[in-house]
């Protein structure tokens, strides 16, 4: 959370003076699955996300506050709450592509009925302008040095997604930003040995924004 | 064919390309050299001699005196007395020196004995001066004039302003000059009219041919502005966006990359994942490339045109400087213009 108040605060419209701001409002969906194949869950709710750019250096944040209910088939007995925030610093390096680092931190209440976690993304994020006002970027990340409330590590862990900015009309965006999630996680319960621990999740925010 | 027809055929030849006299004698208005015209026209040489030479006897013009004597000339080359017709060649070319003899209307004989005149009197021929203008100090006044004779010419310009030696040399024949028309100082010279004087003498001989002038200065015309370069336009800084399926394909790979990149990535422990949230977005996405292929084409910057512009509007720019710089050079320098003048003209030197 430290971190995301970080970035929100470098995004204030008073630290960044005559830069493109662009800040509103999101509906999400989710898709959560841990373990196994039979422990999924479908996750729908609210959150925002802002943007900032200055040249050649942009900043992103988003943050969702998810409620999951087991899905159909799974055998999952209660749901959870989620609120998982994002954020991300780009620098440009070419009129197409950027490299960018930030993080990822979703927490879960109850604690003990999903696993949160927090990891620090590396990655690089294409963008081109596919008509007048109308943006998509696609976007891979690696998630390092991952950390989970029920422990365990993941060696492998990506985050890819796409992202569309429409200009609708005047000063409103529209904004849509699928994510998909993969952490390879394993853990080692009682010393026992190794075990595969996966945790995948897809999500999408759908939402408006204004620009300033 | 006897010798004495032999020769008058030849005579009577010589005589019918005696064009130039032929005619001549009506409108002489001295009778005895209109007479002594008919005699010659009709090859009666020896009548027509008599009455040349009676005709000179008589008081006569000046053109009536080297008419007379150009009849000798022609009768004597006639009977061929080639020195006699140049003695009255001479004379011809002394009361006139501008006379000229066209080759293709004489016979060889008179035109030769013309030329060896000319060769044997001091004269100075055919003086010309053409119009001419120039900006002061970079071009010059063409002379022409013929010399009969290898002598010392001096070539003067003489007028109310003061007189300028234009050349002084020693020549034979055709001579061309150039006369800048400037001071020693470089300035022009003074403004007004003035008189070529052409001087030759060889000996106590000499002869003097003069051609009236008008010199006027005058300011040398500046360059206007240029506001474009020939063979080149500026081109619309803007175009026409066109139709294309660029927006609807890259919104096509941007999704198709998002989903195989999630195909790729699921865990197969964990099933497969849910596609609602990529459709949604990916939905999203080709609706949008879709509308913006459809799109009315929109009016956007032609970027190589801007720079072409830009680029010609510099080039403009430092040609219009160039310009104002030659012009503050033309607005210091003089324009000569040179006109000559009829023989004769009043405020010429004689």
């Amino acid at each position: 959370m430290r971190w995301a108040a970080v970035l929100l605060a470098a995004l204030t419209p008073g630290a960044a003076a005559g830069q493109a701001v662009l800040v509103g409002p999101e509906l999400a969906l989710a898709n959560y699955r841990e373990v196994a194949s039979g422990l999924r869950y479908n996750g729908t709710g609210f959150g925002g996300s802002a943007s900032v750019r200055r040249g050649k250096l942009s900043a992103e944040a988003a943050i969702a506050r998810l409620t999951f209910d087991p899905a159909s088939g799974s055998g999952a007995t209660a749901g959870f709450k989620a609120t998982q925030v994002d954020a991300w610093v780009a620098y440009d390096v070419a009129a197409y592509a950027s490299v960018e680092v930030g993080v990822l931190h979703r927490s879960v209440t109850p604690e003990f009925d999903a696993t949160s976690v927090g990891a620090v993304r590396v990655g690089v994020r294409s963008f081109s302008e596919i008509g007048p006002g109308a943006t998509m970027v696609f976007r891979a990340n690696y998630l390092a040095a991952p950390k989970f409330s029920s422990g365990g590590r993941a060696a492998v862990s990506l985050d890819l997604g796409i992202g569309l900015d429409v200009r609708l009309l005047g000063r409103l965006h529209g904004t849509a930003v699928y994510a998909f999630e993969r952490m390879n996680r394993k853990v080692n319960p009682g010393g026992t040995g190794e075990i595969d621990a996966p945790i995948q999740q897809t999500r999408a925010r759908v939402g408006l924004a204004l620009a300033f | 064919m006897s010798p004495r027809l032999h020769h008058l055929v030849a005579l009577a030849l010589l005589g019918a390309r005696i064009a130039p006299a032929t005619g001549a004698a009506q409108t002489a208005p001295n009778a005895t050299l209109r007479s002594a015209q008919l005699a010659y026209d009709n090859l009666e040489y020896r009548q027509a001699l008599s009455l040349a030479r009676g005709a000179l006897r008589e008081r006569l013009t000046g053109a009536e005196r080297a008419r007379a004597y150009e009849l000798l000339g022609f009768t004597y080359g006639a009977m061929d007395s080639i020195l006699k017709a140049v003695d009255a060649f001479k004379e011809v070319v002394l009361i006139d020196p501008e006379r000229q003899l066209d080759p293709n209307r004489v016979s060889p004989k008179a035109y030769s004995a013309f030329a060896v005149a000319l060769g044997q009197v001091l004269l100075v021929r055919q003086l010309h001066v053409d119009s001419v203008s120039f900006v002061g100090g970079q071009g010059a006044v063409p002379v022409r004039f013929t010399v009969t004779q290898p002598a010392r010419v001096t070539t003067r310009a003489i007028g109310t302003p003061g007189t300028f030696v234009i050349d002084s040399g020693a020549w034979n024949g055709q001579v061309n000059l150039r006369w800048p028309a400037r001071l020693p100082t470089g300035d022009p010279v003074p403004p007004g009219t003035y008189t070529l004087v052409v001087d030759a003498r060889l000996g106590q001989n000499t002869f003097s041919a003069s051609q009236p002038i008008r010199l006027t200065l005058g300011r040398v015309d500046t360059l206007p502005a240029i506001t474009s370069l020939p063979g080149y336009q500026f081109l619309p800084q803007t175009e026409i966006t066109p139709q294309s399926w660029r927006p609807v394909g890259l919104a096509f790979l941007y999704t198709g990359g998002a989903l195989v990149g999630t195909l790729g990535l699921e865990s197969s422990s964990l099933g497969s994942s849910s596609k609602r949230e990529l459709g949604i977005v990916g939905g999203a996405a080709l609706v949008t490339g879709f509308a913006m292929m459809l799109r009315k084409p929109g009016v956007r910057p032609a970027a190589a045109n801007i720079l072409y512009n830009q680029l010609l509007r510099e080039q403009i720019a430092r040609r219009n400087q160039d310009i104002a710089k030659e012009n503050v050079t033309r607005r210091r320098e003089v324009q000569v213009t040179v006109t000559p003048l009829p023989k004769g003209t009043p405020g010429a030197v004689r």
